[in-house]
């Protein structure tokens, strides 16, 4: 596949904080890629530097082959869908949609051609003439997704584009923005902080936090093999525990050695160890490898969630089993389901439940609204 | 309850809109009275189009406040744009109160600040005068500016900021960007900006006052300066037609606020609010452009400049089929000297006003008609220049009694205009002739509640002054401690202490007696009602005043000046103005002239022109002269005491 932009080296700090530290990122062709990462993390302006509208302090952005540090916005071969799209108040659909075509003195055949053809693939042909204020949120999408692709660019920028629709919307225009990807061949690099989001849409994955990439890679990958505590955590759940390699294949933690599928590790290296919830299956005692006793038990439809705690360690299971509080339980884990992460400056942090709760857990949630 | 709403509402409405209405009342009245209305006509309009001072003052504060709003407008969006582009949140909190400033800072500070600035400036580079149009425009920039910042700021700070970077994003150069998708958001609060920045400038008076030069004057320093008369209904016509152009102006920016508050709604009327507003900036924009070119054309060829300095309403304006003075000079030098020459013709409202401009040394004068007291203090103060009478041959006509004065012993620097003498005015219907006579009416029992005092002090001082026999100019304490025993005595007997006011209130009998000028007792008897009678009498001794012509050493044309000083000497506007003045003259062109005594009347005649005998002993004898600081100080006490008992 072919390389369209290459990030070398870059940093960006504004006053003294540091946005971007050594960031290298490849985009390639034809490929819908996502900066995923938790508000602050450095997401947005790495976008707003593919797009031109910030410049970094070192390092060098390659656009085809070509470097185009110094090449302003309006000369870029990439366009921008804004979060809250953009669009200009004084101008009707039409006439947002042929901005662009306007700004380059296209003929008015080619105009009207175009833009009717724009606005039959966001599905809001008939709405030519509509104010911009009139439409609802979705619809101002579409016409801001129109706005932008009329010119064919090389590269879509999307900057947490559904951030500000329903839930239900949320999902149609991923499929549509998915869809519209796959027809046009355009390559997308698009900006959220919503980790499902990112799972169900992306070729590509790019984990960030602290203006550092933590991992890049499809889906999967990120969902079942981790590089550290931090990308564990915050895609999915995760109990993230301290262990040591006793040799390949074999890992301590929690005070029992278990059979697992890593290997290539130093003897009796530390590590992180990861079992996700869904993963661990509850048993009578005298069969568990582990137990414990529950602490608390939540209905969440499918399943519950329970906070099982061993030897003063909170994990959380997911189990279509039901518990008590207070009984005692055994855990058993297949050596499949357990993921050994080497060291990192994010061990420690994350992956222990003692302090969880849903009601916290959502309101963190709420707290991730973008900034910048 | 809801009844006593409605008429509480109506009281506040009457309370705000009274005046105005009153205004436009008397701007339609056939007489001069503003207690009678004698009839509907439109005279007063006419007489107003006929004055070409006030409407070149008109012209004036119309091109300066569209140039004003038009150049604030550009820069104070500019800045706006600036400001709200600042990253750092202390540096743009800053710049914000910084804007703000100006338009907290009373007027007063921001007008002698500017017009210290020009001064220093203006010496810095050698330049005679630093004030000029260029000044009042500088002026009049600097405190509509932040009115402008003010409405187009929050405009901005409203707006989307992904907007620009959206146009950029598809295709637009930042400056693009800026005209395509940032100024049509922004348009109302420019638009607001502009109309207000207008009404601003067309209505200051302090600023103006302080940074005005040489015959740029605004209508609102025109108005003021003709308050040394009364305002005539003329002004109340002006005024009425100024009230509805800003009126209009006011609803033009209110349809123009209020469809941008319908932007949220959907489609037509945005639409047809941003084409009400491009057609109004646009047809703002080509009124200035139209105003700027005929300032240059009216400015364009080779002319010589005289700048006159006057009191308000002391020529011959042109006014009610008058002659036109200063445009009668203009061409009087051309056909007899083939001279272009364009007089400035300023006016100020006292002699202590004309004094403060002249040595700020700001301005340059040619020209200037001050009083006695004053012109003697001019000559201590080596502001004046000796006049070369060899350009003056009218001269021979001033009546001998007027040479040698104090204030000019040696005939060096002045030519007199007017002179006057204090009278005292009764009511004959109500006051009895046996009580006539002298000063001893003011304070006759009699007529207690129905007599009016000077509410100046020198003047008030010198009735009971003249009344006691003590001399006016006496330094001595004591002196004046006797005259305000008088004063207080005549205290309880007084109805008010006024000056203009008192054209009104002798007019409808309100009152019934007082003294004043007798020149003004003409226009009052003019204007009195049915019921009133009034006559006139000197009592003995009185006081006499003279206003002279001199040059000022700041003058820039000595021998254009002396010119025009001939020029007033000669008949026929020696005659027009001592007609439209109605004070005395000393020229004997004029009180000699028999079309002139038969315009005036005998009874005018003998009132203006008493046995002029012993003129000069009895004028150096009674006149004021200036009082020490010292001594102006302890009268000003004084008559503060008076006044709060």
């Amino acid at each position: 596949m072919k390389k369209i932009i290459e990030l070398k080296n870059i940093r960006k700090s504004y006053d003294d904080t540091v946005v971007l530290d050594n960031i290298n990122l490849d985009i390639y062709d034809n490929e819908f890629i996502t900066l995923l990462g938790p508000s602050g993390c450095g997401k947005t302006t790495t976008l707003r530097l593919i797009g031109g509208f910030e410049t970094a302090d070192s390092g060098d952005i390659i656009f085809m082959g070509e470097n185009i540090n110094d090449v302003p916005p309006y000369k870029r071969n990439v366009n921008t869908v804004f979060q809250r799209y953009a669009l200009f108040p004084h101008l009707n659909v039409f006439e947002n949609v042929a901005f662009s075509l306007r700004e380059k003195k296209r003929p008015e055949a080619e105009i009207q051609e175009k833009v009717t053809e724009m606005l039959s693939m966001v599905a809001l042909s008939g709405f030519e003439k509509r104010s911009v204020n009139s439409l609802s949120g979705g619809q101002q999408q579409r016409v801001a997704i129109a706005r932008a692709l009329i010119n064919q660019p090389k590269v879509l920028l999307l900057d947490e584009p559904l951030a500000a629709l329903d839930l239900k919307l949320r999902k149609d225009m991923q499929q549509e923005l998915k869809k519209i990807q796959k027809a046009t061949g355009i390559t997308f690099v698009f900006v959220t902080h919503d980790q499902e989001e990112a799972l169900s849409m992306s070729d590509t994955v790019v984990v960030m936090s602290e203006g550092r990439i933590q991992q890049i890679g499809t889906p999967v990958d990120i969902y079942n093999e981790p590089e550290n505590a931090f990308v564990a955590d915050f895609i999915g759940e995760s109990n993230i525990l301290d262990g040591v390699m006793m040799q390949d294949k074999r890992v301590l933690f929690s005070g029992h050695v278990f059979d697992c599928l890593d290997s290539g590790f130093g003897r009796r290296e530390q590590v992180d160890v990861v079992v996700r919830p869904e993963d661990v299956d509850i048993v009578p005692v005298e069969r568990g490898m582990l137990c414990g006793v529950v602490t608390s038990v939540t209905f969440l439809g499918v399943h519950y969630e329970i906070i099982v705690d061993i030897n003063g360690f909170k994990w959380m299971i997911q189990t279509t089993d039901f518990c008590d509080v207070d009984e005692h339980i055994g855990l058993y884990i297949e050596p499949d389901a357990i993921h050994v992460m080497k060291k990192s400056e994010y061990s420690g942090m994350y992956g222990d439940y003692s302090s969880f709760s849903n009601e916290l857990d959502e309101l963190s949630d709420a707290e991730m609204e973008p900034e910048e | 309850m809801k009844k006593f709403s409605k008429i509480y509402t109506a009281l506040i409405m009457l309370f705000l809109f009274a005046p105005i209405l009153i205004l436009l009342v008397f701007s339609f009245n056939e007489g001069k009275s503003l207690s009678v209305f004698s009839g509907f006509s439109l005279n007063w309009y006419v007489e107003l189009f006929k004055d070409a001072e006030t409407l070149g003052a008109v012209r004036n504060t119309l091109v300066l406040a569209f140039s004003a709003s038009i150049i604030s407008t550009i820069m104070g969006t500019a800045a706006a744009v600036g400001i709200n582009k600042l990253r750092n949140k202390y540096l743009r909190a800053t710049m914000d109160t910084v804007t703000n400033i100006p338009m907290i800072n009373p007027d007063i500070i921001t007008g002698i600040s500017l017009m210290l600035m020009f001064v220093f400036v203006g010496r810095l580079f050698g330049a005679a005068t630093s004030l000029s149009f260029v000044t009042m425009l500088i002026a009049h920039i600097t405190f509509c500016l932040p009115y402008v910042i003010l409405q187009v700021l929050p405009k901005l700070q409203q707006m989307d900021k992904a907007l620009p970077e959206a146009a950029m994003d598809l295709g637009c150069t930042p400056l693009r960007a800026f005209f395509k998708v940032e100024l049509p958001e922004i348009l109302p609060g420019i638009v607001t900006g502009m109309i207000m920045a207008f009404t601003l400038s067309l209505d200051d008076f302090v600023i103006s006052y302080f940074t005005s030069g040489n015959g740029f004057q605004t209508l609102p320093i025109r108005i003021y300066n003709m308050t040394k008369k009364t305002v005539t209904p003329k002004m109340y016509a002006l005024a009425t037609i100024i009230f509805f152009v800003i009126l209009a102006l006011l609803i033009i920016s209110n349809i123009i606020e209020s469809s941008d508050e319908a932007t949220a709604k959907p489609t037509k009327e945005r639409k047809k609010a941003s084409r009400h507003s491009k057609i109004i900036a646009g047809s703002l924009g080509g009124i200035l452009v139209a105003g700027m070119l005929g300032v240059l054309i009216f400015n364009s060829g080779k002319t010589q400049v005289l700048n006159v300095y006057n009191w308000g309403e002391y020529i011959s304006d042109g006014s009610e089929d008058s002659l036109d003075t200063i445009k009668a000079f203009e061409e009087y030098c051309f056909e007899n000297y083939g001279m272009k020459v364009k007089v400035n013709y300023s006016t100020f409202a006292s002699n202590e006003d004309m004094f403060a401009k002249l040595s700020s040394g700001a301005v340059s004068f040619d020209v200037v008609i001050p009083s006695d007291y004053m012109i003697a203090r001019m000559r201590d103060n080596d502001m004046l220049l000796p006049l070369d009478f060899s350009n003056i041959p009218n001269y021979q006509y001033i009546n001998e009694n007027f040479h040698g004065l104090y204030y000019d012993p040696d005939d060096l620097y002045t030519v007199p205009y007017t002179y006057g003498i204090i009278g005292v005015m009764y009511n004959a219907n109500v006051v009895d002739e046996a009580d006539v006579g002298s000063w001893d009416l003011l304070w006759n029992e009699k007529y207690k509640g129905d007599i009016l005092q000077f509410n100046n002090s020198r003047d008030a001082f010198g009735t009971a002054m003249y009344k006691l026999g003590l001399d006016v100019n006496d330094p001595d304490h004591a002196v004046w401690d006797r005259a305000l025993e008088e004063l207080k005595e005549q205290y309880p007997l007084v109805k008010s202490y006024v000056m203009d006011e008192i054209f009104n209130m002798m007019e409808s009998g309100e009152a019934a007696a007082a003294a004043y000028y007798a020149g003004d007792y003409f226009t009052i008897m003019d204007n009195q009602a049915e019921n009133v009678d009034l006559r006139f009498y000197y009592p003995e001794p009185t006081n006499y005043f003279v206003d002279a012509m001199c040059i000022p050493s700041c003058c820039q044309n000595k021998e254009l000046a002396e010119i025009f000083i001939n020029f007033m000497l000669s008949p026929e506007p020696a005659i027009a103005n001592a007609e439209y003045i109605y004070y005395a003259c000393p020229n004997s062109l004029v009180y000699e002239n028999e079309g002139y005594i038969e315009d005036m009347g005998e009874e005018a005649m003998e009132i203006l022109y008493p046995e002029l005998g012993n003129f000069k002993e009895l004028y150096n004898h009674y006149a004021y002269r200036s009082l020490s600081e010292e001594t102006l100080n302890y009268v000003t006490s004084l008559w503060e005491t008076l006044k709060i008992n």
